[in-house]
C-alpha cells in the first residue's frame, strides 16, 4: 500500500496511481492542459508542475507515480511559477488570446498569466473548412496531443498526426490534406477534447472566429 | 479503501502496431520513407501511401514520421551538398563557411536549384570536428582549410580519419575488440555473477546521465516477459563529439562483444544499435562485423557452444540530435516520430515493441568486455580515486593535436587540454571550452584546473557529457556563441514539452535579434526551461548559457 500526503492530507492510493489522480480524489485540483482522464497521462504541457518534499525541482502531477512517503505542495511556489511561465509562453504563440469558454484561457485566468514576457513569432493562419462537421484552425494548435491521443486511443481511427518538430510542431489529419480526406470518421472526438478550439464542431458550436466568405 | 485511479488505455497503440508488422516481416515506414528520398530527392504524398502500405501504419502517422527526421525533409538534386554546422565547424570559422558555400552555390540551406543539379542542406554533425569545417558532397565528407572552395570546384575529396591513442599502458576502449571477454563468460561466470560484476565495476552511462549501467540491467533482468532487448545508442548527437563513430567504425567488435554480454546478462536473445545517418560508414562497418561474428561463432545460435544465442540488427536514423535521448531513441528505432515519453515507464520495462529493453550508450557498453574479462576491481583501478573505468575524449580542430584519447577521469581539464591537446593553433589561445556536448556548460580558461569527473564538473556547471572538447579561441564572440548554441537547440527541440518547444525558440529569438538582451527575463526563461522541459534537451540546453551569463557577462550585450 502506498502512502501519501498532498498538501497536508494523508491518502492511501493503489501502485501505480499518479500524484494528479490522487489530488484529484482529496477533491484538490492542479492545472492542466495536455491531459485527458480518458486517455494515458502524456506529460507535454508542464503546467501540472506541482512540489514534492526532496525532489531536486518541481514533479509533474500527471506522469509521477505516487510514491510511499511522499508529500506534495500543490501550491509549491517554484511550481507554480514554472507553470505560469509555460502558460505564458502558450499565450505568446497564438496570433489572438485564446476564446474565454476554452481550457486554455481558463487555465491562464486560474494562473493569472499576464502579459507575455516574451514575445515572438507566432502561428501563421491555417484552416480546413471542407468538412461538413469538423473545423481545424491550425494557428490555434499547442501541440497538446490530445485530439491525436483521442483518435488513437478512444476511436482507433489513427486519422490525426503530429507534425514538424519544435516551434513548427501542430497536428495534420491524414497526409494533411484535411479531415475529409483523412481516415476521420467524423466522431468529433478530437473536438471534443480540444482545449484552445483549434478543432471544433460546427453542428454544435457557433464558431467563435468568423470564417471567411 | 484505498483510492484507486481510474483505469485507461495505454498510449502505445502505435507500439503494438509496429510489434505485429515487425512479427509479419514488415519495414518501418522511417525505412521506407528513407529509401524514398535515397532514391529520388523528395518525399511525395505517393511515397507516404506507399511507406503507410508497406509498413502497414496509418497514413497519418506516415505523414507525422516524414515531416520529423532532417533527412526527409530537404530537397535533394543530383549532387546533394550538406554543410556541417555543428559546434566545432562554428569555432573553425564562426560559420563564415556556411555563407561561402551557399553564396557560392547560389543556395540557401535547404534549398534545390531549379534544374535539380544541386542542392544544399544542414547537417549536424559530421564528426569531423578534428577538421573543421566539414562538408559532405554526395557521399564524400571534405573537411579542414580549404574545404568550401574544393566543393565549389566539385573536387570534394575524402577528409583524413582523426588519430586515437590512449594514455594506458593497456588500452581498455581502443584495443581491437577480440570476444576474450564473452568468451570468458560464458563459460566461466553465469550471468547473475557478469551482472554482479558489472554492478561491482560500477559503470557509470557514458552518454551524458552518468546512470550506472548495471542498475539498468538489473531492472531489464527483473522485468517480467520472455523476450527483451538490448539497445545500443549510437545516436552521437553532441556537436563537437566523434567518440561512438570512431567506436562504431574502427573498433564494432568491441561493441558488439559488449551487447552480446548484456543480453547473456539480462537475458535478450536480440540488440539493435542505432547509429546515425550523418556517418555513413558506421552502419556498414556494423553490418560487416556482425557477418564475421556469424562466421566465427560469435553472434548467433548457441554461441560457442554454450546454449546462450544473441543477434544484432543495425538501424541508421534519420536526422535528429532528440533521438539521442532514450525514449525518443526507441521511437526512431520502431519507425516513428522520435520524440521524447516521460518515464516512468521506463525502457527497463517498457521498450522496444513494449518489451523490456536495456538502452546503453555505444562506450558504455564498449567498457564491459574489460569488465567481463579482468573484473570489477581491474576496472576499478584503471580511474585510481575518480570514477571507475577510462574515458575517450576527443579535440575539435582548434587544438595542436585533436583527435580521439582515452583517459583517466580525474585528470585535471588544462592536463587534458595542454598536453594531450597540445594547445591552440596559430598562436590562438582558450578562451572557453565546452565539454560533453551542446547541454554542457562552458568552461573558461580561469577554470581549467577543474578535474575531468562527474562531480568535479558538476560544481562548476559543466559536465563530463559524451566527453567532446571544444575550444573556443580569444577571437571568438560569446554572444556568437550563445545564438549559435541556442539556434541548434531550438532546431533541434522534438516539440513535446512546451517550455523547449517554445521557450528555446524565444531564447534563439532574444539572441538572433540586435537588441540587447534583457537579463532578467532570459534568467526567468532559463529557469522556466530547466525546471519545466520533460527531458535533458530543453533541461540542459540553459546550462551554457547560464555559464556565459557568470563569465562572459560583458560580451552577452545584456540590459
Amino acid at each position: 500500500m502506498t502512502r501519501i500526503t498532498i498538501d497536508g492530507r494523508d491518502l492511501e492510493v493503489e501502485p501505480g496511481t499518479t500524484v494528479l489522480d490522487a489530488v484529484r480524489a482529496l477533491g484538490g485540483s492542479v492545472p492542466t492542459l495536455c491531459f485527458d482522464e480518458r486517455q494515458a497521462p502524456f506529460g507535454a504541457c508542464r503546467v501540472c508542475l506541482v512540489g514534492a518534499d526532496g525532489a531536486p525541482g518541481p514533479i509533474p502531477a500527471c506522469t509521477t507515480p505516487c510514491r510511499d512517503g511522499m508529500v506534495i505542495d500543490t501550491h509549491d511556489e517554484t511550481a507554480r511559477r514554472v507553470a505560469t511561465a509555460v502558460v505564458e509562453l502558450v499565450l505568446s504563440e497564438l496570433p489572438e488570446p485564446p476564446a474565454e469558454h476554452t481550457e486554455l484561457a481558463a487555465v491562464a485566468r486560474a494562473l493569472d498569466v499576464g502579459e507575455p514576457r516574451w514575445p515572438g513569432a507566432q502561428h501563421d493562419g491555417d484552416h480546413d473548412e471542407r468538412h461538413p462537421y469538423l473545423a481545424f484552425q491550425h494557428e490555434l494548435c499547442i501541440s497538446c496531443g490530445r485530439c491525436v491521443r483521442a483518435c488513437e486511443e478512444v476511436q482507433g481511427a489513427f486519422a490525426l498526426t503530429a507534425t514538424g518538430r519544435g516551434f513548427t510542431a501542430n497536428v495534420a489529419a491524414g497526409l494533411d490534406a484535411g479531415f475529409l480526406d483523412s481516415a476521420c470518421v467524423s466522431c468529433g472526438a478530437c473536438a471534443d477534447t480540444c482545449p484552445t478550439d483549434a478543432i471544433t464542431e460546427l453542428s454544435l458550436l457557433t464558431p467563435v472566429h468568423p470564417r471567411p466568405a | 479503501m484505498p483510492y484507486q485511479s481510474p483505469r485507461r488505455p495505454g498510449s502505445n497503440n502505435l507500439v503494438e502496431l509496429v510489434r505485429r508488422h515487425h512479427a509479419e516481416g514488415a519495414p518501418t515506414a522511417l525505412q521506407v520513407l528513407k529509401d524514398a528520398m535515397e532514391r529520388r530527392g523528395e518525399i511525395t504524398d505517393d511515397d507516404r501511401r506507399v511507406a503507410a502500405e508497406r509498413s502497414r501504419m496509418p497514413e497519418a502517422a506516415v505523414h507525422g514520421v516524414s515531416t520529423f527526421y532532417d533527412d526527409l525533409l530537404a530537397p535533394r538534386g543530383e549532387r546533394h551538398v550538406r554543410v556541417c554546422t555543428g559546434t566545432a565547424c562554428f569555432a573553425a570559422t564562426g560559420g563564415a563557411h556556411v555563407d561561402r558555400l551557399g553564396d557560392g552555390l547560389g543556395l540557401q540551406l535547404g534549398e534545390r536549384r531549379a534544374d535539380r543539379s544541386v542542392s544544399l542542406a544542414e547537417t549536424v554533425c559530421l564528426g569531423f570536428c578534428h577538421s573543421a569545417p566539414a562538408v559532405r558532397d554526395g557521399d564524400t565528407i571534405d573537411a579542414g582549410p580549404g574545404v568550401v572552395d574544393r566543393v565549389l570546384a566539385d573536387q570534394a575529396r575524402p577528409a583524413l580519419e582523426p588519430q586515437w591513442r590512449s594514455v594506458l599502458g593497456e588500452p581498455v576502449l581502443i584495443r581491437p575488440g577480440d570476444w576474450s571477454g564473452l568468451t570468458r563468460a560464458l563459460r566461466e561466470l553465469t550471468p547473475e555473477a557478469l551482472l554482479d560484476d558489472v554492478k561491482a565495476a560500477n559503470v557509470r552511462g557514458r552518454g551524458g546521465a552518468g546512470f550506472p549501467a548495471g542498475s539498468k540491467w538489473e531492472l531489464a533482468r527483473k522485468a517480467a516477459g520472455e523476450q527483451k532487448f538490448i539497445v545500443a545508442n549510437g545516436d552521437e548527437g553532441d556537436p563537437g563529439s566523434y567518440i561512438d563513430k570512431y567506436l562504431m567504425e574502427r573498433n564494432p567488435a568491441l561493441l558488439l562483444e559488449g551487447m552480446a554480454l548484456a543480453g547473456y546478462a539480462v537475458g535478450a536473445d536480440h540488440g539493435f544499435v542505432l547509429c546515425r545517418s550523418e556517418y555513413p560508414l558506421s552502419k556498414p562497418a556494423l553490418e560487416a562485423a556482425v557477418e564475421r561474428a556469424h562466421a566465427d561463432g560469435l553472434l548467433g545460435v548457441d554461441i560457442l557452444g554454450s546454449g546462450f544465442s544473441f543477434d544484432i540488427t543495425i538501424v541508421e536514423g534519420a536526422g535528429s540530435y532528440v533521438v539521442g535521448e532514450e525514449t525518443a531513441l526507441l521511437a526512431c528505432l520502431q519507425g516513428l516520430r522520435g520524440t521524447v515519453s516521460a518515464r516512468p515507464p521506463y525502457p527497463a520495462q517498457h521498450g522496444v515493441h513494449g518489451l523490456p529493453t536495456v538502452v546503453n550508450n555505444v562506450e558504455t557498453l564498449c567498457n564491459i568486455p574489460f569488465v567481463a574479462l579482468r573484473g570489477a576491481e581491474a576496472y576499478q583501478a584503471l580511474s585510481p580515486g575518480a570514477t571507475a573505468g577510462s574515458k575517450l575524449v576527443c579535440f575539435n580542430e582548434r587544438f595542436q593535436r585533436p583527435g580521439i584519447h582515452e583517459v583517466r577521469f580525474g585528470t585535471t581539464t588544462r592536463a587534458l587540454c595542454e598536453d594531450l591537446g597540445g594547445g591552440l593553433i596559430d598562436g590562438r589561445s582558450i578562451k572557453a571550452v565546452q565539454i560533453g556536448g551542446p547541454l554542457g556548460g562552458i568552461l573558461p580558461a580561469s577554470q581549467l584546473d577543474t578535474p575531468f569527473d562527474f562531480d568535479e564538473l558538476a560544481a562548476v556547471g559543466c559536465m563530463v557529457g559524451h566527453g567532446g572538447i571544444v575550444a573556443f579561441d580569444d577571437e571568438t564572440n560569446m554572444r556568437d556563441v550563445a545564438r549559435h548554441l541556442l539556434r541548434f537547440g531550438a532546431h533541434e527541440s522534438c516539440g513535446k514539452c512546451f517550455p523547449c518547444r517554445i521557450g528555446l525558440r524565444r531564447a534563439h529569438e532574444m539572441f538572433a535579434a540586435e537588441a540587447r538582451v534583457d537579463r532578467e527575463r532570459l534568467e526567468a526563461l532559463l529557469e522556466t526551461l530547466e525546471l519545466g522541459s520533460l527531458c535533458a534537451h530543453g533541461g540542459g540546453m540553459p546550462a551554457p548559457i547560464r555559464s556565459l551569463l557568470t563569465h562572459f557577462t560583458d560580451e552577452l550585450e545584456l540590459a
